[in-house]
């Protein structure tokens, strides 16, 4: 079955503005993975959508949370 | 999922009904869908599944972009499923793509007007249709604007501007300000990137400014359209022939969807971008991210004072007194806020 995609209001960054120079190829990709008696949480961020997507899909979640852009 | 109610903007022509939303104007036959896929015609009348709503999200004014309308107004977002373009890099695809592309399944549950209006009331905001195309859900926006405008609740878009000219007759009225994206320069280019011809987004663009609605620009740097220097220059003329007070906003291209292959714009090039638009005659160009607080803030035309500071996420400061340059007292395009130093 397909991974559900839920729209949120916010999202945390976890990449700065002032990193897009030092990844001219947009391969920057950074996890915060935290956990609690609920569960494990994976907070992403890339310059690549897609390729963030299909790294949290191959972990399996309930669903994943994504921004909209506009 | 998401519901089909009645629709309007069509008319009765030799035989069928034809769409009269979009520049497309559909002809469809009984059970055909439109280009956009949702809109579709049923016996004698045409249906709509743009009247329900994906999200309902607040977000600042700032995020739509729009910086110079009512700094740091929240907003209550709306985004009905689907849109008139197909554009390769859609960041917003899932939503955007209702009805074209498997992996939109979205749901839209019908949207209550008096409700969000209340909500909008309630926090002192404003309401807006954004990430994907509000054009399409024109129904809901003229209802929007029914209720909200006699209770002085602004009413914005985030569009691609591809209506009729008697599309955007009806819908002028009820909207406070636009920002429509110019995605490319010449019909070619546009075609193949959106699917849909450019000049009607650009007649759109004239009619607004034309009927008193406040009108900002964007454009993102499509690698191999708007990316070209040749383009971008282009592009900032046009917007400059709106009036040099148009704001235009430069946008990052994100590798995604069916354009994951490039790379994504680099500060650099941003920053060339802003140059051209500036050359062009254009008095406030703007870079959301790349270039850091200075791409955001709003400088005075006049003496270069910054007038107006902005952070990532829509805290804005605002030094304009009565819409004008503290320093010299040049005046400021844009619809600003009663109290001008805290931009609330
Ligand atoms: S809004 Fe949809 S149905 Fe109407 S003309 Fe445009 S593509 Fe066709």
């Amino acid at each position: 079955m397909s991974t559900e995609y839920r729209f949120v209001e916010d999202l945390p960054d976890l990449i700065e503005a002032s990193e897009y120079d030092d990844h001219p190829e947009g391969r920057l990709v950074r996890l915060r993975i935290s956990w609690d008696e609920k569960g494990v949480e994976v907070l992403g961020d890339a310059f690549r959508p897609d390729m963030l997507e299909a790294l949290l899909e191959k972990m399996g979640p309930d669903a994943v949370e994504q921004m909209l852009c506009g | 999922m998401v519901a089909w109610v009645p629709a309007d903007f069509y008319r009765a022509v030799d035989g069928g009904l034809q769409c009269t939303l979009c520049p497309f104007r559909c002809r469809l036959r009984d059970g055909d869908t439109g280009a956009c896929k949702v809109r579709r015609r049923e016996g004698d009348r045409v249906l709509t599944a743009t009247w329900g709503t994906t999200v309902e999200h607040w977000s600042s004014v700032e995020r739509k972009p729009f910086y110079h309308f009512r700094p740091g107004l929240p907003l209550l977002t709306l985004a009905p499923p689907g849109c008139s373009f197909r554009c390769d890099y859609c960041v917003n695809h899932r939503v955007s793509q209702y009805g074209r592309d498997p992996d939109s399944r979205v749901s839209a549950p019908d949207a209550d007007v008096e409700k969000l209006v209340a909500a909008a009331a309630e926090r002192g905001g404003g309401l807006a249709l954004s990430y994907s195309e509000p054009s399409l859900a024109a129904e809901l926006t003229l209802e929007l604007g029914a209720r909200a405008r006699p209770l002085g609740i602004p009413l914005v878009w985030k569009s691609n501007g591809f209506l009729t000219p008697e599309a955007v007759e009806r819908v002028a009225p009820v909207l406070d300000a636009v920002n429509i994206d110019v995605k490319a320069a010449d019909e070619d280019a546009h075609r193949r990137l959106t699917g849909a011809p450019l000049a009607p987004v650009l007649e759109t663009l004239r009619l607004l400014t034309a009927a008193g609605v406040w009108v900002e620009v964007s454009t993102p740097l499509i690698p191999g359209t708007s990316a070209e220097d040749r383009q971008l220059g282009r592009i900032a003329e046009f917007v400059a022939s709106l009036g040099p007070d148009t704001p235009w906003h430069l946008l990052r291209f994100t590798p995604t969807y069916r354009m994951r292959d490039q790379r994504p714009t680099s500060p650099e090039r941003l920053a060339d971008a802003a140059r051209i638009g500036r050359a062009a005659g254009l008095r406030y160009v703007y870079v959301e991210r790349a270039l850091g607080a200075e791409g955001r803030a709003t400088r005075c035309p006049g003496c270069g004072v910054e007038v107006v500071a902005r952070g990532v996420w829509g805290q804005t400061e605002s030094l304009l007194r009565d819409g004008s340059c503290p320093g010299c007292g040049e005046p400021i395009a844009g619809i600003w806020t009663v109290d001008e130093r805290t931009g609330a």
